[in-house]
């Protein structure tokens, strides 16, 4: 558990010194806790910028000015080029794969990936096709592993369509 | 419309023998009936699950599998949860990891779902990576990648498999034919409403599959931070509509609707831990 931690630390997935920005795009209220029955610290006008500082689930705590405080996650939009740390949860480097993504310059970076030339002449590989089916989960299996991580099925309707 | 069009040949065959027209031919005319009926149906799940093989055959030629068992396995424990919340349980879900810096991910029809791990690479938690899975599931739950292989240059071949005129069986270059142009679709990309219909349907998946919900619109908010001129974006720019209209949407769709589901896990832990375990 600590050689867990200690992975952890050093990916950067528990730290949290961000220092992302972002922008409101609606008027939005600031609340004391990440729920939408608790206290209203302030509003926040319109195109506000505000300091990132964590997400949890639709909520992302964010100061301004002196108040720190939680606002609704999709009525923010962050800011290009403050946000390397969470477009990089540490896996880009375990993964090599390139640094990307650092705002701002105007110039294409990133290792060419799969490009349309590849996908138009793709070759089949029936071989690798096999391979990744031995990593196939069943139904059993899937079920176990929904119950180690105490999740719970619910139903749910879909939701009706929006603009068509 | 097809009782009126056998109505029509009925009538023709019967004043073709009324003024002795000769030589027509009721037989032919009933099958050229048939086969307007079935050239509007749509191919078996066998059918389906094939051509989907094939294209998911050629999304491995073109780029490899991630050699990392732990981190394939734990992304197909995923999905099929998921997928096991869906009107389509039981077909043969297979979901996989392609070595790839590309930010994408492909949805094949017949269950076959592939991820790169430059889009692994950038997301913090479970629930994002469900999200991602669950929108790419309901491409397959909604045959998008079928009606657009119907509706483009190939929907000649696409008929023929409906019709059971190309056997899956036997290597027929028609069916070669038909799965490169199921793979050209990824170049492509789908319609964009459907793409919208996907994400709105994936949220719910992932709701279903007992997720933090907005683990897909998290990633789209990562994404949309990126610079755009990042070349590990510019497939998924050139075949997806915007973030910034996919966020909006979604805004408007998932509240109040999932505002309940909100405070399920996210299981960034479990997530971390995956990852974090190099073989
Ligand atoms: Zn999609």
């Amino acid at each position: 558990m600590k050689r867990l931690i200690a992975a952890l630390l050093t990916l950067g997935f528990i730290a949290s010194a961000a220092a992302e920005e972002a922008i409101t795009l609606r008027s939005t209220e600031m609340k004391a806790k990440p729920y939408s029955d608790a206290q209203t610290l302030l509003t926040l006008p319109e195109r506000s910028k505000v300091e990132v500082l964590q997400r949890r689930a639709s909520w992302t705590q964010v100061k301004s000015g002196k108040t720190t405080g939680w606002v609704k996650m999709l009525s923010l939009q962050l800011v290009r080029g403050t946000t390397q740390r969470r477009a990089d949860n540490g896996l880009r480097s375990l993964f090599n794969v390139a640094q990307t993504g650092r705002g701002g310059s105007n110039v294409t970076t990133g290792v060419r990936g799969l490009s349309e030339e590849d996908l138009k002449n793709a070759k089949p590989n029936p071989q690798a096709l096999a391979e990744a089916q031995q990593f196939a989960a069943t139904k059993a299996e899937a079920k176990r592993f929904a119950m180690q991580g105490k999740l719970k099925a619910q139903q749910v309707d879909y939701l009706p369509g929006g603009e068509r | 419309m097809r009782t009126l069009v056998l109505m029509m040949v009925l009538s023709l065959s019967v004043s073709a023998q009324a003024f002795d027209f000769g030589n027509f031919d009721l037989e032919k005319a009933v099958k050229t009936v048939q086969k307007i009926k079935k050239a509007n149906e749509d191919v078996s799940e066998p059918q389906e699950i094939e051509l989907g093989s094939g294209i998911a055959s050629n999304l491995l030629g073109a780029a490899p599998l991630l050699d990392n068992p732990e981190v394939q396995r734990y992304v197909n424990r995923v999905g099929r949860w998921i997928a096991l919340q869906t009107e389509r349980p039981d077909i043969p879900w297979q979901f996989g990891v392609l070595d790839d810096a590309d930010i994408n991910a492909f949805a094949a029809p017949g269950g076959y779902v592939f991820i790169t791990k430059g889009l692994l690479a950038r997301m913090n938690n479970e629930a994002e990576l469900a999200g991602v899975l669950a929108h790419e599931i309901s491409h397959v739950l909604r045959k998008h990648h079928l009606q657009a292989l119907k509706k483009g240059a190939r929907s000649e071949l696409f008929s023929d498999l409906a019709n059971d005129a190309i056997k899956t069986q036997g290597g027929d270059p028609r069916l070669t034919k038909l799965v490169s142009a199921g793979t050209e679709i990824y170049a492509r990309g789908l319609d964009k409403q459907d793409e919208f219909e996907s994400d709105r349907m994936g949220v719910v998946l992932a709701a279903r599959a007992g997720y933090d919900p907005y683990g897909l619109p998290a990633v789209l908010q990562t994404l949309q931070s990126i610079n755009p001129n990042d070349s590990n974006l510019a497939l998924m720019f050139k075949t997806h509509p915007s973030f910034d209209k996919r966020l909006q949407l979604l805004a408007d769709e998932m509240t109040p609707a999932l505002d309940a589901y909100e405070r399920q896990p996210d299981l960034d832990v479990r997530f971390a831990g995956v990852m974090a375990a190099r073989k």
